[in-house]
């Protein structure tokens, strides 16, 4: 027994150490716990609420740079809905089809970043809307200028928003023009510039044309500015095109978070294969 | 515990706090200083291997509330303090102040590149492959906290090394 003592003292600090890396394993593994989803929530809402106290002493020295922009953005926006009542007009036909876009408008909440990291260790944007605002995990986060992200955590008065420049983002995207559809991921280096994979070498598709997101995607509404092609390589099966992002990541300041797009119907049968095999039966 | 050990334990919430809403964000290359773990450098060269593991760990815990990320962060610093606690110059040892000047700027590299390794390693944020990750950014990271350990030794832990 006091052998054991002797030993136990004398291999103390490996003891710790093995305790505290044990400790850091478990919480690695419960990641998605509640204790720990609840810690990731507090942290989250001091971080950004120290943050947000930073960012407003901040913004009383860029406040001249922010009114720039945000009459920028007020400028498109008036253009933009000139363009729309004048085509209004014209496509008045086509009111049955857009009718059933899952896009409504009076739905959007807006929001301001409060923090933004992109550096090795950390690379995402804090809203300051949480689930009191209504703001619900895998919302789509978007601009006037196009897509910005998804939210992936929500706290009572916070976001955390994964924006499409990480590389664990992707979402599906079409071509303005010719419809055809890829995968749009970011896989590092400029912070301007991602990818479109999966495009068949058989799409007409061309230099500078746009692309916005597809309503095949499961979180994101269709029709969302994403960015024009700068480089088209072909492959053997599939073209590999660069894209220039519509949005500007490092002057973000007001987001819009779209409506949850619930299609639980179209989960279900995408997920469900028995779906098919019931029905199949006599 | 004694009085020191409560005023570490302040010093230490206070550049975690200072690291996470202040050096986190001067980037250079993407990659920015570490106080925490010059913090824990420092530590391990004053005070013995054991408390440093102990502090590394509240280290890491003050880290993971602040980023969200707990797990990662307990390990990183864990392994990052421990490491460092080799390089510990007991009192009995009469080491000169430039052999501690020395041994805690050793500290200070192998516990940033063992921290830097096992974060780059269960975070990937900007993309880059995990070889990149570990040995670009952790060079990177170890020569800024390299610089900023000399500075910040000069200045004030001259004098606490000395002692």
């Amino acid at each position: 027994m006091r052998k054991f003592f002797t030993l136990f003292v004398e291999y103390s600090t490996w003891l710790l150490f093995v305790l505290y890396c044990s400790i850091g394993f478990l919480f690695i593994r419960l990641q998605q716990d509640d204790v720990q989803a609840k810690l990731h929530n507090e942290g989250i809402e001091f971080s950004a609420a120290v943050n947000e106290q930073l960012m407003k002493f901040n913004s009383l020295f860029t406040l001249k740079k922010e009114n720039e922009h945000l009459m920028r953005v007020n400028t498109d926006l008036l253009s933009r809905i000139l363009t729309l009542e004048t085509a209004n007009v014209d496509e008045r036909n086509q009111r049955k089809i857009l009718a059933d876009t899952t896009l409504n408008a009076s739905g959007f909440i807006m929001a301001r970043v409060v923090d933004r990291k992109f550096s090795d260790r950390e690379n995402m944007l804090v809203i300051d809307a949480g689930w009191r605002k209504g703001i619900k995990k895998d919302m789509t986060v978007l601009v006037p200028e196009g897509l910005v992200g998804r939210v992936t955590s929500v706290s009572e008065h916070y976001a955390k928003v994964l924006p499409l420049i990480h590389p664990d983002f992707k979402v599906i995207v079409a071509a303005d023009s010719c419809q055809s559809m890829g995968v749009l991921s970011w896989n590092g280096g400029r912070e301007f510039i991602a990818q479109v994979e999966h495009i068949p070498i058989s799409s007409h598709i061309k230099l500078n044309e746009r692309f916005v997101t597809s309503d095949f995607s499961t979180f994101s509404i269709r029709g969302i500015p994403v960015g024009r092609v700068v480089r088209i390589k072909p492959d053997n099966l599939f073209y590999d095109v660069d894209i220039w992002l519509a949005v500007d990541f490092s002057t973000l300041s007001q987001v819009l978070i779209a409506p949850l797009k619930i299609e639980p119907e179209k989960i279900r049968i995408m997920t469900d294969d028995t779906v098919t095999i019931n029905k199949k039966r006599p | 515990m004694t009085k020191k050990n409560y005023i570490y334990i302040l010093l230490l919430c206070i550049i975690s706090l200072v690291q996470e809403f202040s050096f986190s964000r001067m980037t250079l290359f993407n990659v920015s200083a570490d106080a925490v773990t010059i913090f824990l450098a420092f530590m391990a060269v004053t005070t013995s291997q054991k408390v440093n593991i102990s502090f590394g760990f509240a280290a890491g815990v003050l880290g993971g509330l602040l980023t969200g990320n707990m797990g990662l962060h307990m390990l990183a610093r864990t392994v990052g303090s421990f490491t460092a606690g080799y390089f510990h110059t007991p009192k009995e040892s009469h080491a000169t102040i430039n052999q501690k000047s020395k041994r805690f700027y050793a500290a200070v590299i192998v516990a940033g590149l063992c921290t830097n390794a096992i974060l780059s390693a269960g975070n990937d944020p900007l993309g880059f492959s995990p070889a990149y990750r570990i040995v670009v950014f952790g060079l990177l990271e170890s020569l800024f906290n390299l610089i900023f350990a000399f500075v910040v030794n000069w200045l004030f832990l001259r004098q606490s090394l000395a002692n």
